[in-house]
């Protein structure tokens, strides 16, 4: 079974088609990174822009890379929510046409169900029981993937999402934008020790994150070592900020994996890349007997893969989309249906 | 020739089938149900090709309303006529929404100002004249405040008739300025208009690839760059841009 992937719910016009769920053919990405950086962030008209303009070459792309025609799809899987809805609007609108034109059944997917079916590209089946830690630049979520297939929010950000601390901190260091590989490269010459930034909800009991606090603590302590005359190691203010902000994201996915009785623990979403967080939760998980999953960063980042590979699991199970389906830019997690391949193993 | 045209640049949102004897089906959601173009839009196509016993393979081209408007709207037409004449291998034809506005008045004998209603105060326009089978246009499409439309109606000195939402929006503006302004099946560009342009062009081989369809924006996206904040710090040499 062949599905085309779209995503499109942030700034990553991304077409991918998969083969039962688990064989990438093509995973095409037309980034606007450009378009957005002289902004220091995501402006949404101007992805709404972009992703009309990359659209059909990405489209090509991406079944040209497959080697196959449109006549060969089986399926058309895309993001409907939750994201920006202007650039949400433009892959839905182009799902919906192909699944007309090529007269082939539409699903829609949630974009946080899409992160986790990461592992299933990565691992060759979606592994359930899972706690999910999913981190990027709109979204910072602990999700259970419970063992009958429902993924289930445990907790998430109450204000910012971590990528977008990521952006904020290295603006105030005058790190171009996309932050996080700025952070991650300054850092590993810092001393996370150097500065005790705060850990904000470490120890309140919910899988709750904040992140807007973290970093208005930089900006201050920033601030009163310049009033102060106290000269400031750029890569220290680096190590120590991704130190406080890694510190809670892996202590959180671990409490949550032990208190829900998973044995195995992901982490997806662009910051999934830092090489911090990786490092950090693969320690964490060892000493706690946990199994870790890290897909490649390819498959963390957005990407239409990851949508069809979700999309694959929802159309074998019977589910169809309506041809009139809005995008939400608010949508919530539904029940995931557990894919064939892990379930003919139970 | 057999083609299928969308038009959801402004709050109505329009969907015709046709062929060189006519239009043989259509559907439109009023604009009460505006910006709905979204949801409505697959079903619609699906239901005009029902309702004239024809199937996607039936059809030889695409035409596709390009703005200036509701840039969601736009890009929802856009984007669906783009993907489906690339999968379908079908030429496409773009056509400004002010075109559509002036093509059915074409008998006004007089001239004729397209506006489509831009928000914030401001409409798109451009003015076009009767031409034997048509509308010639005169002017570029532009963006602005009324008062610069009343001002280019009162410059002219010529007897217009103004159509569209922008106008009917603004209407007791343009009236001071001398123009007439229509009212009813005259305020929103229609898909049926837009098939109706479209066949010629395509007849006359003037199909494009889907790439070759582009909105029409005439703004610029509202975007502020964020200035960083003066803190000083230092940073090792080599790493980065920082301000040092």
């Amino acid at each position: 079974m062949l599905v085309l992937g779209i995503e499109t719910s942030c700034d990553e016009t991304a077409v991918a088609v998969v083969q039962d769920g688990v064989t990438i053919r093509s995973n095409v990405i037309g980034s606007q990174i450009e378009q957005h950086r002289p902004y220091g962030g995501v402006v949404p008209e101007i992805a709404a822009r972009a992703h009309l303009e990359l659209l059909v070459p990405v489209l090509d792309r991406a079944l040209a890379g497959a080697g196959v025609g449109y006549p060969d799809l089986d399926g058309v899987a895309v993001t409907v929510g939750p994201g920006l809805v202007g650039a949400l609007l433009v892959g839905v609108a182009a799902a919906k046409s192909l699944a007309l034109a090529c007269d082939v059944p539409l699903i829609g997917v949630n974009h946080l169900e899409g992160h986790v079916c990461a592992t299933q590209l990565a691992s060759g089946s979606l592994p359930v029981p899972m706690a999910a830690l999913i981190v990027s630049g709109g979204h910072t979520s602990l999700v259970l993937l419970r063992a009958d297939g429902r993924l289930q929010t445990l907790g998430a950000t109450i204000d910012d999402a971590a990528g977008e601390a990521f952006d904020k901190v290295a603006r105030v260091l005058g790190l171009p934008y996309p932050g996080g590989p700025e952070i991650d490269r300054l850092a590993r010459e810092g001393d996370p020790a150097a500065i005790a930034f705060p850990r904000a909800l470490l120890h309140d009991g919910s899988w709750d994150f904040s992140l807007s606090g973290l970093k208005s603590a930089v900006v201050r302590e920033l601030r009163r070592r310049q009033a102060a005359g106290v000269a400031t190691w750029a890569p220290d203010v680096a190590a120590s900020f991704q130190e406080a902000l890694v510190e809670v994201q892996v202590a959180k996915t671990v409490d949550a994996a032990r208190a829900t009785g998973v044995d195995t623990v992901t982490v997806v979403g662009g910051v999934a890349a830092n090489s911090r967080l990786r490092a950090a939760m693969a320690a964490a998980c060892e000493a706690a007997g946990l199994r870790l999953l890290l897909p490649p960063a390819a498959l963390c980042t957005d990407n239409g893969a990851m949508i069809a590979a979700a999309g694959h699991n929802r159309l074998v199970a019977g589910e169809r989309t309506a041809l009139d389906v809005a995008a939400d830019p608010n949508l919530g997690l539904a029940p995931l249906p557990l894919p064939p391949l892990e379930r003919s193993r139970t | 020739m057999l083609v299928l045209a969308l038009e959801t640049s402004t709050a109505q949102s329009g969907v015709a089938l046709a062929n060189d004897a006519g239009v043989l089906a259509a559907a439109t959601l009023g604009a009460q149900r505006g910006r709905a173009h979204a949801e409505f839009l697959a079903p619609a196509i699906a239901f005009c090709l029902a309702r004239a016993g024809a199937g996607i393979p039936d059809l030889t081209a695409v035409a596709v309303g390009l703005g200036p408007g509701l840039y969601t709207g736009m890009r929802v037409g856009i984007a669906t006529a783009a993907t489906l004449a690339a999968a379908r291998g079908l030429p496409a034809v773009g056509i400004a929404s002010l075109d559509l506005l002036a093509f059915p008045v074409r008998h006004a004998r007089r001239m004729v100002c397209a506006t489509v209603d831009a928000r914030r105060g401001e409409l798109f326009w451009a003015f076009y004249r009767p031409s034997p089978g048509g509308v010639q246009q005169v002017t570029e499409h532009r963006v602005g405040p009324v008062g610069k439309l009343a001002g280019e109606l009162s410059a002219l000195g010529e007897d217009v008739l103004c159509v569209g939402d922008g106008a009917v929006a603004h209407r007791a503006a343009l009236e001071s300025a001398g123009a007439d302004v229509g009212a009813g099946a005259t305020d929103h560009p229609t898909a049926q208009a837009l098939a109706e342009l479209a066949l010629p062009r395509l007849r006359r081989g003037e199909g494009g690839p889907p790439g070759s369809l582009r909105p029409v924006y005439l703004r610029r996206p509202d975007a502020r760059i964020n200035p960083p904040a003066p803190i000083l710090v230092t940073v090792p040499p080599g790493g980065g841009e920082g301000n040092r």
